[in-house]
């Protein structure tokens, strides 16, 4: 989260300008890591990197809003190192170019290629429990579509394996090589055709940077994660989020795609001698080459789009639920939360989030709820389906009153209420904005006291509260593996038969009792009018714990075989696995296999 | 069927303390003052509790020091790790073998007191499922003796002297009194399938100790009076830390003595009352029916007259410096609409009602006379007994520092 300014508090500058991660205090993140395990030397890059960081604190605020984390402290204890080393004077390595770098170097400029061993290992590696750490022989930065056929032509000439990065890691390790490693932070093309409804992408873009540029005028675009690149995110999977109710997922995200094919000629989707990717294979396929451009589609905004919550007490019901609203077309955004996404999507921190987990099922009832945002109109209609709702106001009470909501207080007098209310009803009654203090000044409480400040002013920002903005944005999913990593079981099931992602959910649940493991159902969003959904299991894992990690495989291990086996007995069921870098597909060709 | 055990073997094995009694519920309020009781008397006990955040046994320790139990009478407790909603109570081998071949007697406590109707699946769920649970283990178990902890309040809608009898065919004020009802006919017909002999107790509204003020639960009757409380103190805070507004729009208003003044008229029947037991007494006299009562039967629990509405804001009132607050007829209500603070108070404690202007009336003709045999008598309450348990309310933040050290 580091590479966008998603809280509009300012980037860390030296990342804006240099480009390679090393450069961002992710990059520095590893760059300390490397030294204490004695994985690289002092170089030329490391001394610049640290260098560059000027302390201003901004990745602290940025860090410990997603993950909890307080970056600066490693910045500056970096900053240390390098000082004392050079005061030394010890040596700092300078790798020599060899002929791949010099090669390398005439098609982006000299800058935008590095072999140095600290750059390097910026690019290495991820937490995932599927990856093995692979270093990279070099790293190349380029600027354009002509310079990526450049760098993929001379791979495939030199025979030298490549891997292209969007802007952070990947599952499966499909953003590690051995040899040569395209960061496409530079190619940050980013254009609105309005009369076209659609938006010109380069790979470098995140999106969050094309969401704002959307709103800015006046659409909204389907899109993933903030600081996922969106090219890389329609290659790797498609785009799915909780608007895939209305806006599809796929091939559905955009009208055409240019893409370097592996002798590095470029093609567009579009073109009618183009590879047919819109077909889909299921199984684990290459993908259609290096993408250079997306030009997606650009959605309608209504003013009065606002979030609602329709709590369940079970998982069956509120998928039965969110499927009638996606079949009568009500809402846009949809899903099924589960405890996890919830509790940790509105907590500023973990221990938080954690209390919040064991409070929502506990003490409000609420282990599961239906988000939907909707126009007047569907809201209208979902409020006369539903048997109870928390609306945007009433969310914001919460968010603004959680570390006052989970105190013994408001715990027992909901406990004890007999009324015929639901407990989160009470939330809204006057009375209780008195207990519950709802306000910028009660959520900064619950962070450590140098970030009160910064927490109250951001928190004073009205679309800090609101859902359809956070929604839009997703920037607060960035939070659900805040304490731990996560693995995702994704998958898209058929919603008409409920009872088979029940069982789905029942059997993971299983495995991850069977395993030790932390595990939590995600969230289910229904797509095509309520006929399938995509469906989100998580596993969580101590990164640094060997043990875990190994745990975490093992689970894998059963699981993989069990869905392959249910997927055969049960049809409407893909695995996302196997649309690995197929996201570029018809959803048709993977939702309704023939 | 015939009886697993004939009366004076049950008699002797009661009086040898070799009748080893499982108790369900044996960590709620009135499981654990029974077992308590068991246990300083002799009797093996084992509790079947379930395992939380906390695991069983270490919650049972916290709970065995509030009641100062000593080592040597810990020592006659067993704790099972269970669940009343699985079968067998989840129990499995070979800790299912042993309680099944262990356990002489069962003592139902395990109930969810809930009135609320969107508690319904909760409430059915223990008090409906979770008794067959406990009835099918009790069937397979070598267990002669079965005490179901009802309610009074499973008479229903009626006014009026209700009796020691089985209650049939009654409307309800909620699901609790409705799912206590049904659990009566199910543990008589189960009981009598499997030749076990079946004490029914049906205590009225159990509050504190009368002589300690001491309590584990504080809803019920403790209810009415933390909300009044609460929102006393809500007031307090928004003049205190806000604007102020929330205390005007309630009239809420408070006197440089500190006393405030709660504008708010408490609905009363002249003819009712609310029926409250002491938890005192209810283990004495439970203990009491067990033993003096070895053929079973039905039996109420209940206090000697009903307390009323009109004492209870009285003590309040006096208790806790409380102007304003007064109890009236519903034609009051009639001829001026309940104002701001009244609507607010209703919305909180309006589930209360039924037993807060309750006109029935417990028959003790068959209780009365065993516990007349053990010098036994429900004590009164008055300012005193109110003033003890309200402090030790107030004192352990209405449970939540129940066992802060």
């Amino acid at each position: 989260m580091c590479k966008i300014d998603y809280l509009g508090t300012g980037l860390c500058a030296s990342g804006a300008e240099r480009h390679f991660v090393t450069f961002y205090p992710q990059g520095r993140m590893d760059l300390y890591r490397g030294l204490a395990e004695g994985l690289i030397p002092t170089t030329e890059a490391l001394v610049e990197s640290a260098d560059t960081c000027t302390l201003c604190g901004s990745c602290d605020k940025q860090c410990h809003f997603a993950t909890g984390m307080r970056p600066l402290k490693v910045m500056a204890a970096l900053k240390d190192y390098v000082h004392e080393h050079l005061a030394a004077g010890r040596p700092v390595l300078k790798p020599p170019a060899d002929g791949v770098l010099e090669s390398l170097r005439e098609i982006t400029g000299a800058q935008w290629a590095s072999n140095d061993p600290a750059v390097l290992m910026t690019y290495s590696d991820d937490p995932s429990p599927l990856t093995v750490p692979r270093m990279p022989r070099y790293v190349v930065l380029p600027g354009s579509r002509d310079e990526v056929s450049a760098v993929v032509a001379l791979a495939d000439k030199l025979n030298i394996p490549f891997a292209v990065r969007g802007n952070g890691g990947s599952v499966l390790g499909f953003v590690f090589s051995d040899g040569i490693v395209l960061d496409m932070n530079r190619m940050r093309k980013l254009e609105i055709d309005a009369d076209n409804w659609c938006a010109r992408v380069g790979p470098g873009v995140t999106a969050f940077e094309l969401q704002q540029e959307a709103i800015r005028h006046g659409f909204r675009v389907l899109t993933a994660e903030p600081e996922a690149t969106v090219c890389g995110n329609i290659v790797c999977t498609g785009i799915f989020s909780t608007w895939s109710n209305v806006y599809g997922t796929a091939a559905d995200g955009f009208i055409d795609m240019e893409f370097v094919d592996r002798k590095g000629k470029p093609f567009r989707l579009s073109s009618k001698d183009a590879p047919n990717a819109f077909a889909f294979e299921n199984r684990m396929t290459p993908s259609p080459g290096v993408c250079t451009e997306a030009v997606v589609k650009l959605h309608p905004v209504t003013a009065d789009e606002e979030a609602l919550l329709v709590p369940f007490a079970d998982f069956e019901a509120a998928t039965k639920f969110a499927r009638e609203i996606s079949q009568r077309r009500l809402a846009l955004a949809l899903a099924v939360l589960g405890r996890h996404y919830m509790a940790n999507f509105i907590s500023p921190s973990a221990e938080l989030a954690d209390r919040l987990k064991r409070f929502l099922p506990d003490v409000l009832g609420m282990p599961y709820a239906v988000f939907a945002i909707a126009d007047t109109f569907g809201r209208d209609a979902v409020r006369k389906l539903a048997p109870s709702v928390i609306d945007g106001r009433m969310i914001r009470t919460m968010m603004l009153s959680l570390p006052k909501l989970v105190e013994r207080e408001f715990e027992q007098m909901a406990r004890d209420y007999e009324g015929d209310s639901a407990p989160w009803e009470i939330l809204s009654r006057p009375e209780m904005q008195v207990l519950l203090q709802p306000s910028p000044d009660t959520i900064a409480g619950a962070v450590d006291e140098d970030l009160r400040d910064f927490y109250r002013e951001l928190y004073s920002r009205p679309e800090m509260t609101d859902f359809v903005w956070l929604n839009t944005f997703r920037i607060v999913s960035a939070r659900m593996g805040r304490d731990r990593h996560g693995v995702a079981i994704i998958l898209y099931v058929p919603l008409d038969k409920v009872e088979v992602s029940n069982r789905i959910k029942n059997e993971l649940d299983r495995i991850g009792e069977a395993h030790k493991l932390e595990h939590e159902y995600g969230f289910l969003t229904p797509l095509d009018l309520g006929k399938r959904a995509v469906f989100e299991y998580d596993y969580y894992f101590e990164q640094t714990s060997a043990e875990e990690k190994e745990r975490v495989r093992q689970a894998l291990a059963e699981i993989m075989p069990w869905l392959a086996r249910f997927s055969t007995e049960n049809p409407g069921i893909a695995n996302m696995m196997n649309i690995f870098s197929q996201g570029c597909s018809r959803k048709e060709s993977f939702l309704y296999r023939t | 069927m015939r009886l697993r055990i004939s009366t004076p073997g049950l008699e002797a094995r009661r009086r040898d303390r070799t009748s080893r009694i499982l108790i369900t519920g044996g960590t709620g309020f009135l499981g654990s003052h029974v077992a308590a009781e068991l246990l300083k008397r002799g009797y093996p006990v084992s509790l079947l509790a379930r395992s939380n955040e906390k695991p069983a046994a270490e919650r049972l320790q916290q709970l065995l020091d509030w009641f100062g139990l000593p080592d040597e009478t810990r020592r006659r407790l067993r704790v099972t790790e269970g669940d009343i909603l699985k079968p067998m109570l989840g129990m499995q081998s070979p800790v299912l073998g042993d309680a099944l071949n262990t356990t002489d007697e069962i003592i139902h406590c395990a109930s969810n007191t809930s009135f609320s109707a969107r508690k319904r699946p909760q409430v059915e769920s223990v008090n409906i499922g979770g008794l067959s649970r406990v009835l099918e283990f009790a069937a397979a178990s070598r267990a002669y003796s079965f005490h179901h902890v009802s309610t009074a309040y499973v008479a229903g809608k009626v006014s009026g002297l209700c009796s020691e009898e089985p209650v049939a065919g009654h409307e309800f004020h909620n699901v609790y009194e409705e799912t206590k009802n049904k659990g009566e006919f199910m543990v008589t017909s189960a009981c009598r399938e499997a030749g076990i002999r079946l004490t029914i107790y049906r205590p009225t509204i159990v509050y504190g100790d009368s002589r300690t003020g001491r309590s584990l639960r504080f809803n019920a009757v403790y209810h009415p009076i933390r909300m009044a409380l609460f929102i006393k103190d809500l007031c307090e805070k928004d003049i205190r830390e806000g604007t102020g507004q929330q205390a005007m729009a309630l009239g809420v208003s408070f006197e440089s003595d500190g006393s405030a003044h709660l504008p708010m008229r408490v609905e009363v029947d002249k003819q009712g009352g609310i029926n409250i037991v002491p938890i005192d007494h209810l283990t004495n006299a439970f203990i009491a029916l067990m033993e003096g009562a070895p053929d079973g039967g039905i039996f109420h629990i209940a206090g000697d007259r009903q307390t009323r509405i009109e004492d209870f804001v009285e003590y309040t009132s006096r208790l806790f410096r409380l102007t304003g607050i007064r109890a009236c007829t519903v034609g009051e209500f009639e001829a001026a609409p309940r104002n701001s603070l009244e609507t607010l108070y209703e919305h909180y404690v309006g589930a209360y009602a039924p037993y807060m202007r309750d006109t029935r009336a417990f028959s003790r003709a068959k209780s009365l006379p065993i516990l007349a045999r053990s010098g036994i008598a429900c004590p009164g309450f008055d300012y005193e007994v109110f003033k003890r348990c309200m402090l030790y309310a107030v004192e352990t933040g209405w449970g939540a520092r129940l066992f802060v050290r």
